[in-house]
């Protein structure tokens, strides 16, 4: 019996969670309103609900995670989730990590599921900032806002949104992991993760501006 | 034959048995079968192999069923999955050569004077085969075949087959609260752990099964492996709370069948195992502490009928294991500490034991570190003390304590090379500083604790 009502429970709170989706009503504050297209039946719902799961297994319930080893993706934006997820598939992103635990993960997933997974993470709410060094965090803002003139390096911000919230397919920064954010950079300047404007944006960044950019980046 | 004389059979036998069993004690790895079910690297799953990182614990308590390969699938009219299999088996293969040495030569085993070879190759150590993945949608298995090559047999080794149902509750969208519920069938107490503190999977994760090792271990710290068959229950709480009860019985493959009084160490009736832990997760870190305990009762066998009286151990546990998880650096602490208490009462009668109670407490600290996974060492310290006993712990060469003690103590240093993430170049040493109760003559035939410090050089390759 005591099982019967847990699943009750539990499917009920499925369902909730389910049709919480697409109404984004129910969403924190500083979720972005963009949205992909929404799963068409319960059935795609439900076979979405236990890929969910094996993500929060390492991305943490409502994709915020632990682990810096791991990015938040609470609040990212849909279309980046979901270019990177195909590029995962297509093994085209192919640093350290996207090999280790990502292209194994995302190699099943179907076009339906990968924008169903990209709804559902993009709607739930961020990850709060994190408190840090605060000279390294004000450098780090002058680094996103203003961008470095002598280096020809342009203002993060001018992609990534003023609050680094993200916008279409450049990725939310606001609130991620540090080291996360830093290995990026240090993986895409490396060209072991290939994206291709980044690539000319961050050359001349330096260890110690990269350092700053993600404190900035990781106390808002 | 006088009566002394029958006590030192017995008491050598046993302590024969006690040696055997130890040495096949020691535990196995971790295998490539996860990774091609899952198309992640080892390094999702492990530290250094087979310690479980947090996502590695999640794997196992889910039932070994993440997959992502092609499934052969069939559904029911209602449309409910009857079968979901994976579509490429997930089989590996893990081979062991192994080179030991000894402080000094043991005594040759039939020319009483004589001394055996003193440095062993072992090709193989060990040659194990792997089923290790999804059965069905919520049901998987860890199995392991394994041919021994010291013992030269094949045995069905470490088993795990476990089910797993996934609820979540509680808050607005009923995701609040996550719980695992399980059911684990298994053939070693402790082999269906997730952390490293336990000894089915705790340190050392390899050993010599040549050298001597120390008389005296508690049931729960393997003399149970592979001769018992369990089924447990347990559930797994929003990341942090862990609980398990397994009942086990006698399940002991070779020998006389139905079991008789050729057998040894045999378990009477059921024998409750249970389990506590509480995780805490943060950053790279991972911190969990816990108890556990087996409550045995055993036919000493070894000769003696498997009715009457019984020998009844139990075993209380505490252990704690912190980990970091680093880019470059990680870095474990484990520790565990068994107290076992022993009423011989079918032993006494058998005359294998002369008290009719004992108690032996176990302690194992162990530190590791890793760089980038590659190179990496353990340091570990072990303790074992406990009541002297006369025939149990009798004297005799190489396995004996001459002063009936089974204290013994001492470090295992090991450093590890993996120039792949599935090949691994390990050396270790073992070193007493007390073997069977003393450090100078501890059998009374003139053995040291330092004669038995062990050089062991392993060549591991999964896949």
């Amino acid at each position: 019996m005591i099982h019967l009502a847990q699943k009750t429970i539990c499917a009920a709170a499925l369902y909730a969670a389910l049709f919480a989706m697409n109404a984004p009503v129910c969403a924190a504050d500083d979720v972005p309103s963009q949205g992909s297209p929404d799963l068409a039946t319960v059935e795609q719902h439900r076979a979405l609900q236990g890929t969910i799961e094996n993500c929060a297994n390492c991305h943490g319930a409502n994709g915020r995670s632990v682990s810096p080893t791991f990015p938040n993706l609470a609040a990212q934006t849909a279309p980046y989730i979901e270019a990177q997820l195909h590029a995962f598939k297509d093994q085209t992103r192919a640093d350290p990590d996207a090999q280790a635990y990502m292209w194994g993960m995302a190699s099943q997933l179907d076009d339906a599921s990968i924008s169903g997974l990209a709804n559902y993470f993009s709607k739930q709410a961020a990850a709060p900032g994190k408190s840090g060094n605060a000279k390294l965090i004000a450098q780090g803002k002058q680094i996103f806002t203003g961008g470095i003139l002598e280096r020809g390096i342009p203002a993060c911000a001018s992609c990534h949104g003023a609050l680094a919230q993200g916008n279409g397919p450049f990725p939310r920064l606001a609130g991620q992991h540090a080291p996360y954010l830093r290995k990026q950079l240090l993986v895409i300047q490396s060209v072991l993760r290939t994206a291709p404007v980044m690539h000319g944006v961050i050359k001349d960044l330096n260890r110690d501006q990269m350092q700053a950019v993600v404190a900035y980046l990781e106390s808002i | 034959m006088g009566s002394r004389s029958r006590i030192f059979e017995h008491g050598l036998s046993k302590l024969l048995f006690l040696n055997t069993f130890w040495l096949a004690a020691v535990p196995s790895w971790a295998v490539p079968s996860f990774a091609r079910q899952t198309g992640m690297a080892c390094a999702a799953c492990h530290t250094i192999f087979p310690e479980l990182t947090p996502f590695g614990r999640e794997f196992k308590l889910n039932g070994y069923v993440l997959d992502n390969i092609k499934q052969i699938t069939d559904i029911d009219v209602e449309n409910k999955q009857t079968l979901a299999l994976n579509s490429i088996p997930p089989i590996s293969a893990m081979l062991e050569v192994s080179y030991t040495h000894t402080g000094s030569a043991l005594p040759d085993s039939a020319l009483p004077g004589a001394l055996a070879k003193d440095g062993e190759v072992l090709f193989p150590d060990q040659v194990s085969l792997f089923y290790a993945g999804k059965i069905a949608q919520e049901l998987g298995a860890f199995m392991q075949l394994t041919y021994d090559g010291a013992a030269d047999h094949f045995a069905l080794d470490n088993t795990d087959i476990r089910y797993a149902h996934h609820l979540a509750f509680g808050g607005i969208d009923g995701s609040d609260h996550h719980l695992i519920l399980g059911v684990t069938l298994n053939n070693n107490p402790t082999v269906q752990d997730v952390w490293n503190t336990t000894p089915a999977w705790g340190f050392p994760y390899s050993g010599s099964s040549v050298a001597p090792t120390p008389i005296a271990t508690s049931q729960v710290d393997g003399r149970l492996g592979q001769s018992v068959a369990g089924v447990g229950l347990y559930t797994w709480l929003d990341d942090h709370f862990y609980a398990e009860v397994t009942a086990y019985t006698a399940a002991i493959a070779g020998g006389a069948h139905p079991l008789d009084s050729t057998q040894s160490n045999v378990a009477h009736g059921l024998s409750p195992y249970w389990r506590l832990a509480y995780e805490q997760r943060w950053a790279r870190n991972s911190m969990s502490i816990g108890a556990y305990g087996l409550d045995t009762k055993v036919h000493p066998g070894n000769g003696t009928p498997l009715q009457g009286a019984t020998d009844r151990y139990k075993d209380t546990a505490v252990d704690f294991q912190y980990q970091f998880i680093g880019e470059n650096h990680l870095a474990t602490a484990l520790a565990t500490y068994i107290h076992e208490s022993q009423a011989l009462d079918a032993s006494v009668i058998d005359q294998f034991s002369a008290n009719a109670s004992n108690n032996l407490k176990t302690l194992k600290l162990t530190g590791e570190y890793s760089f980038h996974r590659k190179i990496g060492g353990s340091l570990g310290y072990f303790s074992t003390t406990g009541s002297s006993d006369m025939i149990l712990y009798a004297a005799a060469p190489v396995v004996g304590s001459a002063n009936n003690s089974p204290n013994s103590n001492g470090y295992i240093a090991e450093v590890n090379y993996l120039p792949w993430l599935n090949v691994r170049l390990q050396l270790q040493y073992v070193a007493y500083e007390k073997f069977d109760g003393l450090k100078l003559n501890y059998d009374g035939a003139g053995r040291n604790a330092s004669d038995n410090n062990t050089l062991y050089g392993l060549v591991w390759l999964a896949y």
